[in-house]
């Protein structure tokens, strides 16, 4: 990799990670001294990328995403965010530009009614209070709360407080976006509402880095990348077709996977070659040809 | 298990409701003094002068109450919600009632209401706890007005540019102004989880409301340690999401909700002023200008 001459951020040695947003190197965190949580970590995120990232309750994903926002810092190893290493000094700076969605939407809203929410993130970013109103109104609208502004979360559902909660976050201008198990709270409709809110924010911004942490395993299969933990460590990394291509590993971790990447397996041979659908959509247009 | 929160916003607009929250924070201070100021002469030792102070101090909080009532009647607040909020309080009046009766004063045969088989009651006792449930009402009532006819954020923005001055003693306003506003902000989603624990426990056989103490007690640990637990976790999530908006206690933020003040606060305010000066003027002489008045008569 080839260093820029202009570097001068970068007090330490490390190879160019201008590519990417997200980099772990070696990293390893514990709670508790006698049981790591999280075991000599690697992986890189690219810009731009869709990843996410699955398994098994108590894996340590929520902890991994606490590492990249810097709520926690690593005890070994390096993290970089957009090429800068995470330290305690720096992460109040790099968390500017990541934002998260934590599972439970009552425990996330912090305002009393959701403009009161969604301007704690402009109060915070010093943002001056005449352009508050307008900016407010522009991302309760992108995210379908325009007609809720003055509407307190209990008389909200759980999917509108998330749509809240994106708002509020997304309107700090993140280049990273975490979405930690941000719809397992919510019902069908809910999840499928969030779910393609964040992938039309994703077509609107391709620079957007999101970080999905879900146990939705279609959702999964949208992605550009899975990674796969299993107690603290990376079990496994690869495209969604890679990753799913190895139900009985998969299985051994008592992970699934999609239903229609099941049958497009049992129907390999005895029909049309459907082993590039992306969907249960895409098979059975492929079937139905 | 909502009307446990006495004077809840009420969402009208009336001319309450648009006054400053500062300006209605401090008439409420005001008026609380004027509540609670002692009016009965120390060391007053005419049997008559002490009448005459009592009957001041009742025509006083009547006044006030007239003016308590007015402001309810403008601002729309239901008088059954003061009610509600009464309701805990029976106990305490009779615990003063006993109080009162209980110490031993042993009145006269003029001084005694009626007799309570050997027992005299007279009738200071029942002024005395008549005086206390007089001044809970009146003090009910103008929190009652304070609380339904502003709204909690707001009430928190009057209380902190209230303290604003001891910031210079190292006492961290803002902080506590973010305290009070998301435990306010908190209240409701609370209620709702202790509702949502005890009907869970309730299916698992719970008894809440029958039993003896001692069950009682155990039932409601069955719902203070869920509760607290998830509090707890309320706290931590709240606290890591705060810390990803960017909240940082020690640095400089703007606001979004501005406080504006209009003539009409002014108006207020001085309205205000001369009820306190009114307060104070009768206090230094009200007794015996009132003593006068009645001899002139
Ligand atoms: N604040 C904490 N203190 C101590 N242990 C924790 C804490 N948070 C999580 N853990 C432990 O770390 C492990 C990983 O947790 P977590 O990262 O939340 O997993 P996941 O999000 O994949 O379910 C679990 O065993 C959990 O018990
Ligand atoms: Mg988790």
């Amino acid at each position: 990799m080839q260093k820029k001459k202009n570097e001068v951020k970068t007090t330490n040695d490390h190879p160019d990670y201008s590519k990417y947003a997200v980099v772990f190197d070696n990293v390893s965190f514990f709670y508790n001294e006698n049981t790591p949580t999280l075991k000599n970590i690697s992986f890189k995120i690219e810009k731009g990328q869709y990843v996410a990232l699955i398994g098994h309750n108590g894996s340590g994903k929520s902890t991994l995403a606490r590492l990249i926002i810097g709520i926690l810092i690593q005890l070994s190893g390096d993290i970089y965010i957009n090429n800068e290493l995470m330290t305690d000094d720096t992460a109040i700076e790099l968390r500017k530009k990541i934002g998260i969605v934590f599972q439970n939407p009552d425990n996330q809203f912090i305002g009393s009614t959701v403009r009161d929410d969604i301007a704690f993130s402009l109060e915070n970013m010093c943002v001056k209070s005449e352009l508050m109103e307008d900016l407010i109104k522009e991302y309760a609208a992108k995210v379908n709360m325009l007609d809720f502004l003055d509407s307190e979360p209990s008389n909200l559902s759980g999917g509108q407080k998330q749509r809240v909660a994106i708002a509020g976050t997304l309107i700090r201008n993140p280049d990273i976006l975490i979405l930690d198990e941000a719809t397992a709270m919510l019902d069908p409709k809910g999840k499928r509402e969030i779910f393609n809110l964040i992938h039309k924010m994703k077509d609107e911004n391709p620079n957007l880095t999101v970080i999905s942490i879900t146990h939705e395993i279609d959702e999964a299969y949208r992605a550009d990348k899975i990674i796969v933990l299993n107690d603290g460590e990376i079990f496994m990394e690869g495209t969604p077709s890679e990753v799913f291509s190895h139900p009985d590993e998969l299985s051994k971790i008592s992970l699934d996977i999609p239903f229609f990447s099941k049958l497009s397996m049992e129907l390999k041979g005895i029909s049309k070659d459907v082993s590039n659908v992306k969907s249960m959509e895409d098979l059975i247009k492929v079937l139905c040809q | 298990m909502k009307s446990v929160i006495f004077g809840r916003y009420s969402n009208y607009n009336t001319p309450i409701h648009r006054i400053d929250p500062r300006v209605k924070i401090i008439g409420m201070i005001v008026f609380m003094v004027a509540i609670f100021l002692p009016l009965t002469k120390v060391g007053s030792t005419s049997q008559y002068e002490i009448n005459m102070s009592t009957a001041t101090n009742f025509i006083i909080l009547g006044i006030i109450f007239l003016i308590q009532l007015i402001l309810m009647l403008i601002g729309r607040i239901s008088f059954i919600s003061i009610f509600k909020s009464m309701k805990t309080m029976w106990f305490f009046l009779f615990l003063i009632f006993l109080l009162n009766i209980l110490i031993p004063t042993n009145p006269t045969a003029e001084q005694t209401a009626f007799n309570l088989g050997t027992l005299a009651i007279s009738y200071s006792a029942i002024f005395s706890t008549a005086y206390v449930f007089v001044r809970l009402v009146l003090v009910v009532m103008i929190t009652s007005v304070v609380t339904s006819t502003t709204k909690p954020m707001e009430l928190t923005f009057g209380i902190e540019w209230l303290l604003y001055p001891l910031k210079f003693v190292k006492i961290p306003v803002h902080e506590i102004g973010m305290i009070i506003s998301l435990a306010l902000r908190y209240i409701p989603t609370l209620m709702e989880e202790s509702e949502r624990i005890m009907k869970s426990q309730a299916s698992r056989g719970v008894d809440f409301k029958n039993g003896k103490f001692k069950e009682k007690f155990k039932s409601i640990t069955s719902l203070i340690v869920p509760l607290f637990m998830s509090s707890f976790i309320k706290a931590s999530d709240l606290a890591d999401t705060m810390e990803a908006r960017g909240y940082d206690p020690k640095a400089k933020r703007t606001r979004y909700r501005m406080l504006s003040w209009r003539w009409v606060d002014t108006l207020w305010l001085i309205v205000i002023a001369i009820f306190l000066g009114l307060i104070i003027a009768q206090c230094v002489i009200g007794t015996n200008y009132m003593l006068l008045l009645m001899n002139i008569i």
